[in-house]
């Protein structure tokens, strides 16, 4: 294992403890606090405007969810078309202590990281309860149960004035140590503030992978009678998935919540569910770096999407909104091609780089 | 007492539409195993067409209907053909997935056209003043609708009991391998079952389009309001799918009718079939009528 992993034709580990570590190299580890220095520091040089900012921070949640919706669909292989309205749990659980609390409460306001993890928790709540019906059925009828959550959420929402009809409900300036975070600094906090959660969940799932549970996940989706035979319980596993996306979902709900100062149900509907769908797909399902290149990619695809319709827009002025057009278009066409042509995802085209770059000068 | 047989009535009105839909649905679930998640797309797109027809073409309602219906046979049929024909033998998983995607393409094909923002209503063809008797009433087109509806479930039925395709397509459903080594072409079964599938959504998107007026949301809703009934039918069930659309549309206008604004309620006919779908996944996941094959893990 010495020799330089790039090269090696094979995995040679000869140990399970070998097999299951986080780095095999010091170079992986290095290159790992590098990229991570970069992540926190690039701030300090750079000033993107507000609005870029905001698509960064957006995307960063966005990986939080799509690692939890990653857990569900592609760990254990269930599809979950409701993982918007597990996003709106958390959102709401914000927004709901919020009308209840006053919008600048002081547990709103200072205890933040509390009420991010609280919303987790309703998440992981209510991701359980959606997934019961595993305990007897396959996917596909679970794929129709989480529809009809999101159904039933977009409803609840949408009908209770507790929640105001849908309408926004705004939330106070959060304080740190400084005080209070102000305009200035508000979505450069958020940055950080996203990207440790990142951080720390992405660590969370690696680190998930190599124990009991996470192998449970992935004997479930393979091979559900083989598990059940082993001593696993595939039905309890399945809520646990569900229980787990839920809960990472409910993360970025609170996040997206203080993130936008207001929660609003139109940014949890079904279009975002496919949306959190598509950017799992592309980036690879059951890998975790591909829970960074989807959401990375589809947040791409949309500003360009945008600046397509902006630029049609002037050719075409008779049309309206080009973009509510081409984005679902743009989303559905990106689902479609890569299930048919690569269906491992964008994660996979590290794969298929490393095996070019271990097989130079010969194609196989 | 008018009023509960008005929601009656109107139940009837909305629960044969429903049946309609769903079984396009089923035709599909049934052949290929495959969740069509697109299908209020198909729905709405046969709506269109046959108000594109009359109204833009000035064809004749009845003539537009029929042509609306083989367009949207050869749409469903050439869509399964470009999309799903080389996914069989993939994971199911991948399958349903990319109906996924194929709702959203669709959705932004129809938001490039008008009537993705415009609310169109197609003109009066039937007397306007509506049919009643003892303080019930049904307006005309509500009663063609349902006729229309009686017809096409009458002729479905009809088509699976007695014709060679039917035959074949029931005998696909039931065991692929067998059907294949009689000389069935199961690629083929499964492009008939989707073109079936686009042609009685057509008729459903039509008759809806009649009753409620063309609008998207409403006609996509259709589309996913088809899986509380296929799931309380029993998903592979032709004969489940008309008794289920019809307890439906009667449980949503009595939720209409007598739980809205009691304790604050509203919309809650919406909502409700969500509910229901939830529990009978709970309690009853094969459905009234549904083959009792759910094995549980």
């Amino acid at each position: 294992m010495s020799a330089n992993r790039w090269l090696a034709t094979g995995n040679f580990f000869t140990s399970y403890r070998e097999e299951q570590r986080i780095f095999f190299t010091h170079l992986d580890r290095l290159v790992f606090v590098a990229v991570l220095v970069l992540l926190f520091a690039w701030p300090l040089f750079f000033e993107l405007s507000n609005k870029y900012m905001l698509v960064v921070n957006h995307t960063l949640i966005a990986v939080v969810a799509v690692m939890g919706l990653n857990i569900v669909t592609g760990y254990a292989g269930l599809i979950s078309i409701g993982h918007a309205a597990f996003v709106g749990v958390g959102a709401y659980t914000v927004a709901g202590l919020a009308t209840t609390l006053g919008d600048s409460h002081k547990l709103i306001t200072h205890a933040w990281p509390l009420m991010i993890v609280l919303s987790g928790g309703m998440g992981a709540l209510f991701g359980a309860f959606v997934g019961l019906p595993a305990l007897r059925l396959k996917h596909l009828y679970l794929a129709i149960a989480t529809l009809s959550f999101q159904m039933i959420f977009e409803w609840v929402i949408h009908f209770m004035g507790f929640f105001n009809q849908g309408q926004t409900i705004y939330i106070g300036r959060v304080h740190w140590l400084t005080g209070e975070v102000g305009r200035s600094s508000h979505y450069v906090f958020w940055y950080y503030a996203s990207l440790v959660v990142v951080v720390i969940t992405g660590f969370g799932i690696r680190n998930l992978m190599r124990t009991r549970f996470g192998r449970c996940l992935i004997a479930v989706r393979d091979n559900d009678r083989a598990a059940d035979a082993m001593g696993m319980h595939p039905g309890l596993t399945k809520v646990y998935a569900f229980a787990l996306a839920g809960f990472m979902a409910g993360l970025a709900g609170a996040l997206h919540a203080y993130l936008y100062r207001g929660v609003g149900i139109e940014s949890f509907t079904l279009h975002h569910s496919i949306t959190y769908l598509a950017m799992a797909i592309v980036g690879g399902l059951g890998t975790l770096h591909g829970a960074f290149w989807g959401p990375a990619a589809i947040e791409f695809l949309d500003i360009q999407v945008e600046h397509l319709s902006a630029w049609a827009a002037q050719i075409f002025p008779a049309q309206g909104n080009l973009a509510t057009a081409l984005r679902p278009f743009s989303f559905g066409l990106v689902i479609v091609l890569f299930l048919m042509f690569e269906p491992r995802g964008i994660a996979n085209w590290w794969r298929i780089a490393r095996s070019y770059v271990k097989l130079w000068p010969f194609r196989y | 007492m008018s009023y509960f047989f008005q929601l009656v009535i109107s139940g009837i009105v909305v629960g044969s539409i429903y049946a309609l839909s769903a079984l396009g649905f089923v035709l599909i679930y049934k052949s290929s195993r495959v969740l069509n998640i697109a299908h209020g797309q198909l729905i709405a797109i046969g709506a269109f067409m046959v108000y594109a027809l009359t109204v833009w073409l000035k064809v004749p309602i009845l003539i537009a209907f029929l042509a609306s219906m083989v367009l949207t046979f050869f749409m469903a049929m050439s869509v399964e053909r470009v999309f799903l024909r080389r996914l069989i033998g993939e994971p199911i998983i991948s399958v349903i997935m990319v109906t996924i995607g194929l709702m959203s393409i669709l959705d932004g094909i129809i938001y490039l056209t008008p009537f993705g923002s415009v609310n169109y209503s197609f003109p009066a063809v039937l007397p306007v003043t509506p049919i009643s008797f003892g303080g019930v009433s049904i307006s005309w087109t509500q009663l063609v609708g349902v006729i229309i509806t009686v017809i096409l479930i009458g002729g479905f039925s009809w088509f699976f009991k007695r014709s060679t395709l039917g035959i074949s397509m029931r005998a696909v459903s039931d065991d692929q391998l067998a059907a294949m080594s009689i000389g069935i072409s199961v690629p083929r079964v499964f492009g008939l079952a989707w073109a079936m599938a686009g042609l009685s959504a057509a008729a459903a998107g039509a008759i809806i389009g009649n009753i409620t007026g063309l609008n998207f949301d409403t006609l996509r809703a259709f589309g996913i309001l088809v899986f509380p009934v296929v799931i309380l039918g029993g998903l592979d069930s032709v004969f489940g799918a008309v008794v289920a659309g019809i307890i439906m549309g009667l449980i949503q206008q009595f939720a209409g009718g007598y739980l809205d604004g009691q304790w604050g309620l509203s919309g809650t006919a919406n909502v409700l079939p969500y509910i229901i779908l939830l529990i009978i996944l709970l309690f009853k996941p094969h459905g009234l009528f549904g083959t009792h094959e759910i094995e549980r893990v």
